[in-house]
């Protein structure tokens, strides 16, 4: 697995801060002095090719509180619903900023900055195609076939752009004292990671799909800036196929251990119902051994799932760096959060989905918190990209086309 | 924390940090509102390069506010301040009447009173739409649904049907079909609204060389532009042709009523609703969306099958002064046997009855006998 606890950088020492740079070091400024939540805790000296370079690590905090994120989730659900999906994009933004506003790093929050408007531009389009499609699926009129297929087709085609213009909506949406992200992602390595990557994946059979993933995590995380500070994505597409490899093995294990257990079940159903009765006690459990062995396996491809999807995101995160100084680390278990996960799942389908605030706040702390920010410059050394900012007429023309699928 | 003046004029100070948009660097700063003007004071750090540091509090742009969320006040050429006094942003924007919307909003969020009303009113709005919005919607969409769509709509269900696996010709004789047919005419002017009526007399058993398909058994159903499919199945089952004619008539209802298109149109709507709560088009196609969904559409499909059974009823009543022989019929069919008589359906269970698309039997043949009595008085 990665290492969660390796030094700083040997690779790339490009300074990115550009006209900052004569600034640093200045210990003098205490950082988060007007805010409440997380301060630096450690520093580390580490000797990188005879200079000695300062790693002060930050911890993230989150200060959401379930309760709270409670009422504001089910005031978002009741007014959504009064206006017929008109205040969806508020809730959205509400609920984002929610979870920003509460994501501490150096003392500073998060932000969520996006436009309301241009959310609920987006839902329109989006909604249009899916009534187009609706329809078209419903009623039999004359060449409606053609018309889904031509929405499917259109769909597949874009698909890769609009994740790239999604990906841009966020970014350019998530502020961090005072700068916001920037996606550049080319729309040629785009239609590389999700467009052949995919469609590699789909026709080998799911060996190229660690890749595919790969190829989609780099994308994000390549294209990613903040400020004049660009995202580099260290990781290698073994790690990928280390835990697919993993994911594929507990599969296998879990699977023949369910089959022992339903044959059990059957076979000791069978062995006590000599009764002549027998066959509705036999029926009986069968069932029971059959529902048993669906629900264990539902179970089963949840926790595989989730685990996939956690050590994935623990390997990206642990390969995160900023513009040469900062990197992320993270130390959460995959399997704690996979557990996390499912009796999150569990949680809300028991509550009626009542519980669906509570879980995402326990889910995000879980995550939030055992992520460290590990930098060798101060965090308040980032500069704007101020030399490439668009013409206003280029900036209202891609935030025309940036639209959120909530990706 | 600020001090809370009645005072309308009272210089308003706001301690917090402000970010000038550039760099990374945080500054703590004093946002002082005085009457109409801003002004930006930095505490620490170097001061302003060269910067306005005073505007008309117009201005600024203050965020909306979120429960113990760091306030941000975004000042004119991309600089930021943030403070946690909420109090003061908050009389700030009562003074300059901003944010009155999401404010309300924020004040319903903040209290469990407020939350507990959003709650019931959703509830309340949900229940209402579900029980009475949507299917009146559906309902007139149905009835302004041109011709044209409909007839397109039996062509590509009978050619789906007739391709075999679902069922086969009939092996009724020629007369006895003419027989039928003829009966069924008269339903069909009696049932009016000027659909092409037609009777389709098939076999319910799949027609391919194997046998295999899905065996619709004894059964028959309507399609939205008047065609109507009977089974040799349900032709055997029966024991007079009266019997036959209250389920056609049964069947001519849904057309009249055009319940398979509001049907189709309950379905999108609850798609569409389930779509602007959740948020996301993936979610509304998931099983804990799906059994909801499923349970209404049944809902919607029992009460559809309850006013065709009323239109059995008055063409019953109406040329047999009874609705005995669709009660007998529905019996035989329930039960699955030749001799079984009406007092042997056994009411279900009402939680079964949830599950399914018409309703239990026993409640069937007792609103079918209610209507009778009533028609008798």
């Amino acid at each position: 697995m990665s290492e969660p606890d390796h030094p700083l950088p040997n690779d790339r020492q490009a300074d990115p801060r550009g006209r900052d740079a004569e600034r640093l070091p200045e210990p003098g400024l205490v950082p988060g002095s007007a805010a409440s939540a997380g301060t630096a805790q450690s520093v580390r000296t580490v000797e990188v090719g005879g200079t000695a370079l300062q790693v002060q690590t930050y911890p993230v905090t989150f200060t959401g509180d379930a309760r709270e994120y409670f009422r504001i989730w089910i005031v978002n659900a009741a007014l959504s619903v009064v206006t017929l999906g008109g205040y969806t994009p508020w809730a959205r933004i509400r609920t984002r900023q929610y979870f920003y506003g509460h994501t501490w790093v150096d003392g500073h929050n998060f932000d969520y900055v996006a436009n309301p408007w241009a959310l609920l531009r987006g839902y329109l389009i989006v909604a249009a195609f899916m009534l187009v499609y609706l329809i078209a699926t419903r009623f039999p009129f004359k060449n409606s076939e053609y018309v889904v297929a031509a929405i499917a087709v259109l769909f597949v085609l874009v698909y890769p752009w609009l994740v790239r213009q999604s990906m841009r909506f966020l970014a350019r949406t998530t502020v961090h004292r005072g700068i916001s992200f920037r996606f550049l992602g080319s729309l040629g390595a785009a239609y590389l990671s999700y467009g052949l990557a995919n469609i590699v994946a789909l026709f080998s059979g799911g060996l190229g799909l660690p890749w595919a993933l790969f190829m989609q995590r780099r994308f994000q995380v390549d294209g990613l800036a903040y400020g004049q500070a660009r995202g580099h994505f260290r990781g290698d597409v073994g790690h990928f196929y280390l835990i697919a490899l993993t994911a594929m093995g507990i599969s296998i294990a879990a699977g023949v251990v369910f089959a022992a257990l339903a044959l059990g079940v059957f076979g000791l159903a069978g062995l006590f119902s000599w009764h002549p009765r027998a066959r509705s006690d036999l029926s009986l459990g069968a069932m029971v051994g059959l529902v048993a062995a669906y629900l264990g396996l539902l179970l089963m491809s949840g926790v595989v799932r989730e685990y996939m999807r956690a050590a994935m995101m623990r390997s990206v995160l642990n390969n995160v760096e900023l513009g040469g100084v900062v990197r992320l680390g993270a130390s959460f278990s995959p399997w704690m959060l996979a557990w996390i996960s499912v009796s999150n799942y569990a949680a809300q389908l028991v509550s009626l989905g009542l519980l669906t605030p509570w879980a995402a706040v326990r889910r995000t702390k879980y995550v939030l918190e055992q992520v460290q920010v590990r930098a060798i410059v101060s965090l308040d050394s980032f500069s704007a990209d101020t030399a490439g900012q668009e013409s206003a007429l280029g900036e209202a023309a891609s935030e025309l086309l940036d639209i959120n699928l909530g990706f | 924390m600020t001090q809370h003046q009645p005072d309308p004029t009272e210089t308003l100070i706001l301690r917090g940090v402000y970010f000038d948009g550039q760099s990374s660097r945080d500054r703590e700063a004093e946002l002082q509102i005085r009457g109409e003007q801003a002004s930006l004071k930095i505490m620490s750090g170097e001061p302003l390069p060269q910067r306005q540091e005073s505007w008309p509090q117009r201005v600024l742009v203050i965020e909306p506010p979120l429960t113990r969320v760091r306030r941000v006040i975004r000042l004119p050429g991309g600089g930021r301040f943030e403070t946690q006094d909420d109090a003061g942003v908050s009389l700030l924007e009562s003074r300059t009447h901003r944010n009155w919307g999401l404010g309300r909003v924020r004040r319903i969020e903040a209290s469990w009173g407020l939350t507990l009303g959003a709650v019931i009113t959703l509830g309340l709005f949900v229940w209402g739409f579900l029980s009475f919005g949507l299917p009146a919607l559906a309902r007139s969409a149905a009835a302004a649904t041109p011709r044209s769509v409909l007839a397109s709509f039996d062509q590509a269900a009978i050619k789906t049907l007739d391709n075999g696996s679902f069922m086969g010709p009939t092996h009724l004789g020629k007369a006895r079909q003419a027989q039928l047919q003829a009966e069924f005419a008269t339903i069909g002017k009696w049932a009016g609204g000027n659909y092409p009526y037609r009777l389709l007399l098939r076999n319910g058993k799949p027609a391919t060389s194997d046998g295999a398909g899905f065996a619709i058994g004894a059964n028959a159903f309507a399609l939205p532009n008047g065609t109507v499919v009977m089974t040799d199945q349900l032709v055997a089952l029966s024991r007079n042709d009266r019997e036959l004619m209250g389920v056609l008539a049964h069947e001519t209802g849904h057309v009249t009523h055009r319940h398979a298109l509001a049907s189709v149109y309950q379905g999108l709507g609850l798609t569409l609703l389930g779509t602007a709560i959740t948020g996301d088009l993936v979610s509304a196609g998931t099983f804990a969306a799906a059994v909801p969904t499923a349970l209404l559409t049944n809902g919607y499909s029992r009460q559809a099958e309850t006013q065709a059974d009323e239109s059995a009823a008055a063409y019953m009543l109406g040329q047999y002064h009874t609705t005995k022989p669709l009660r007998d019929l529905l019996a035989r069919l329930e039960l699955d046997d030749k001799n079984a008589s009406e007092g042997d359906v056994k009411a279900d269970v009402r939680v079964k009855d949830m599950l399914q698309t018409h309703p239990g039997t026993r409640q069937r043949l007792d609103h079918l006998r209610a209507l009778e009595q009533a028609a008798r008085k």
